[in-house]
């Protein structure tokens, strides 16, 4: 099964895919933004939050866009989701069996402790049956360097007991982020890859970064990335914003973005998608 | 020197580490949790001492005894572990020794819930333990300011010998921002003084005490204080004005993630031509109240003044002493990890014009 994306982001041969990283290497907003790409290509895809070491900032406040694009997610349902209990829902080990035509995505919390709950899956997980990529942030304190990343490797796969099977380059400074900072951490995942033996399966760029020239000698595919775990203080989004506001209806009467945010916010293609 | 992303929790540990202090006693809770899961990682690179206490009661005494023998120390955690840390603050405030605490406020009251509020305002302005004593509170806006804070809290804590208090909501603590850090490596430990318990061979005993027999000296202990926090009022406020204000028809009052909610809606209704400011407290106590009070009288003769909080009206009575009944108030308020947003804030602003 090959996504048809422009650049495809290739799970091969197998439809089961897992995030791990080191706390704060952005598995959440590549989770999301993957699953959104893929289900707009056509494939029919599951999400399963199975964050249980954040409080705030977690996959399942993009529940209603990710609905909104046909992706089933998977979260704790109703006040549940709002809980920093750590409830893993028995239909997760669903996902973990292949279905024809679906990719199923597993979005887990930070180190080692977010991964030890991939541990209890590992009598349905057999070697080659499942993908499982290693985001990296080179902007992070712990993963600046390839030894830093390799370390917290070490300490994921020991917690899952399961194998990295490829990387995905995420290293960004949300607004700050530069084409240097881009390029810094594709030269950071590319020397990862070679002194790891590892695949870059994706190196996600902010998509108003990711046309840039300068960017031309990244030869892995580029996942173009939306933000969509927002600050409150950004206006003109009804989901997301840490959690706060869950349950909320949007504001009655939106006003319009602040230039300043326009670049980031007036995509589009969540416009149209809020069920409420 | 580069900047990292870092979670604000995270951000404050650093901060610290930073500003020497490498002792930290303290016990996890949601929204602060980073803040010892990073100390605990980071704090044993650098020699420093790491404690996981058993309960908020236990961390607050061991920072009473630690600052005691006169070594920069922290503590953390969230609203209802601050409550179990009253009787102790007031007691290292009493003894006058340097401490910082972070509180990454979540809503309440009770167990209330794991997202962020601002209703912690009168615990942490109002000396939430028993007896006459303050607190310095400083309330960061930003990750960056997070770190600046934490550098600042440690010089006050020292240069007053008095606890400081970092006050942010879960936001702060649980977002992700670009940082820079001022200085390299681990900062300098306290300089030497005249009252840490050092081991006293080859010189007079020092005492740590709060236990006064004699009404006459506990009275004039009163006075020393009051005099102290006098002199911190005087000189230790920070504040930020956004937006313009002199002739503004209306002036916003808030701090914290609500200050750069205010500000996104501030940037709004500014390009449709209304003129409106922000004043945005950044010592929570002392209260900027002499640099508030210039900013409203700088607007438009009767140009309101709307305080905007992540609880149910707190700050607003700080407000309110600082107008000193030269101006109309109004109030808009979430609580229980509502957060309004700047689309519910311009809005209200628009209904006052």
């Amino acid at each position: 099964m090959s996504p048809a994306a422009p650049q495809p982001i290739r799970a091969p041969g197998e439809q089961l895919v897992i995030l791990v990283g080191a706390y704060g290497s952005g598995k959440t907003e590549v989770a999301v933004n993957l699953a959104i790409r893929w289900a707009r290509a056509g494939l029919r895809v599951k999400l399963a939050d199975l964050d249980l070491v954040n409080p705030y900032f977690r996959s399942r406040e993009q529940q209603r866009v990710m609905e909104g694009h046909g992706v089933h997610v998977v979260v704790p349902p109703g006040k549940l989701a709002g809980a920093d209990l750590p409830i893993v829902l028995p239909e997760v080990v669903g996902l973990l069996q292949p279905e024809p035509d679906t990719i199923s995505l597993l979005d887990v919390g930070g180190d080692e402790v977010g991964a030890r709950v991939l541990g209890s899956f590992r009598p349905n997980l057999h070697e080659g049956a499942y993908e499982l990529w290693q985001v990296v942030n080179g902007s992070r304190p712990f993963t600046a360097n390839p030894a830093g990343c390799h370390a917290i490797r070490a300490e994921l796969e020991a917690a899952s007991r399961l194998r990295v099977t490829g990387l995905v380059g995420n290293t960004h400074l949300i607004d700050e982020t530069e084409v240097e900072t881009v390029l810094g951490g594709w030269r950071l995942v590319e020397q990862v890859a070679k002194e790891s033996g590892l695949p870059v399966r994706a190196v996600g760029i902010r998509n108003e970064l990711a046309a840039d020239p300068a960017l031309a000698e990244i030869t892995a595919p580029v996942l173009e990335l939306d933000r969509r775990m927002l600050p409150p203080w950004i206006p003109g989004q009804s989901d997301g914003h840490g959690g706060c506001n869950r349950d909320r209806k949007p504001a009655p009467r939106p006003i319009g973005v602040p230039p300043r945010l326009r670049a980031q916010d007036s995509r589009g293609e969540v416009d149209g998608v809020h069920p409420d | 020197m580069t900047k990292v992303l870092m979670k604000g929790n995270e951000a404050l540990g650093e901060a610290a580490i930073r500003a020497g202090c490498v002792h930290f006693f303290g016990y996890p809770i949601t929204p602060q949790t980073e803040v010892p899961e990073y100390l605990v990682k980071r704090l044993p690179e650098v020699g420093g001492v790491f404690v996981q206490a058993e309960s908020e009661i236990a961390s607050i005494n061991m920072i009473y005894g630690a600052a005691g023998t006169g070594v920069k120390c922290l503590t953390s955690s969230s609203s209802p572990g601050i409550s179990l840390m009253a009787e102790g603050l007031s007691y290292i405030a009493a003894c006058e020794l340097p401490c910082v605490l972070i509180n990454i406020m979540r809503a309440g009251p009770g167990l209330g819930g794991i997202l962020p509020a601002q209703s912690d305002y009168h615990q942490a302005t109002r000396g939430h333990g028993h007896g006459d004593y303050q607190l310095i509170v400083l309330a960061p806006a930003s990750v960056q300011e997070a770190v600046d804070l934490m550098m600042l809290a440690f010089d006050l804590s020292e240069r007053y010998r008095n606890p400081v208090m970092v006050c942010a909501d879960g936001m702060i603590g649980q977002m992700m921002e670009p940082v820079e850090f001022p200085t390299e490596g681990a900062g300098e430990p306290m300089a030497e003084n005249e009252w840490a318990l050092t081991g006293c061979e080859g010189r007079e005993r020092r005492i740590v005490n709060s236990l006064y027999l004699s009404p006459e000296d506990l009275n004039e202990h009163n006075k020393k204080l009051k005099a102290k926090y006098d002199l911190i009022a005087e000189k230790e406020t920070r504040h930020e004005v956004y937006g313009e204000h002199e002739g503004a028809d209306i002036l916003v009052v808030a701090f914290g993630t609500m200050a750069r909610i205010v500000k996104s809606a501030i940037d709004d209704l500014q390009s449709e031509g209304v003129k409106v400011a922000l004043f945005r407290p950044i010592t929570l106590k002392p209260w900027p109240y002499k640099a508030g009070r210039a900013t409203m009288d700088a607007l438009a003769p009767d140009a309101p003044v709307l305080t905007v909080e992540m609880s149910m009206g707190q700050m607003i009575d700080d407000v309110r002493l600082c107008a000193d009944g030269s101006r109309r108030h109004e109030f808009l308020g979430e609580a229980g990890g509502v957060v309004p947003s700047p689309e519910e804030v311009a809005a209200k602003i628009k209904s006052l014009l």
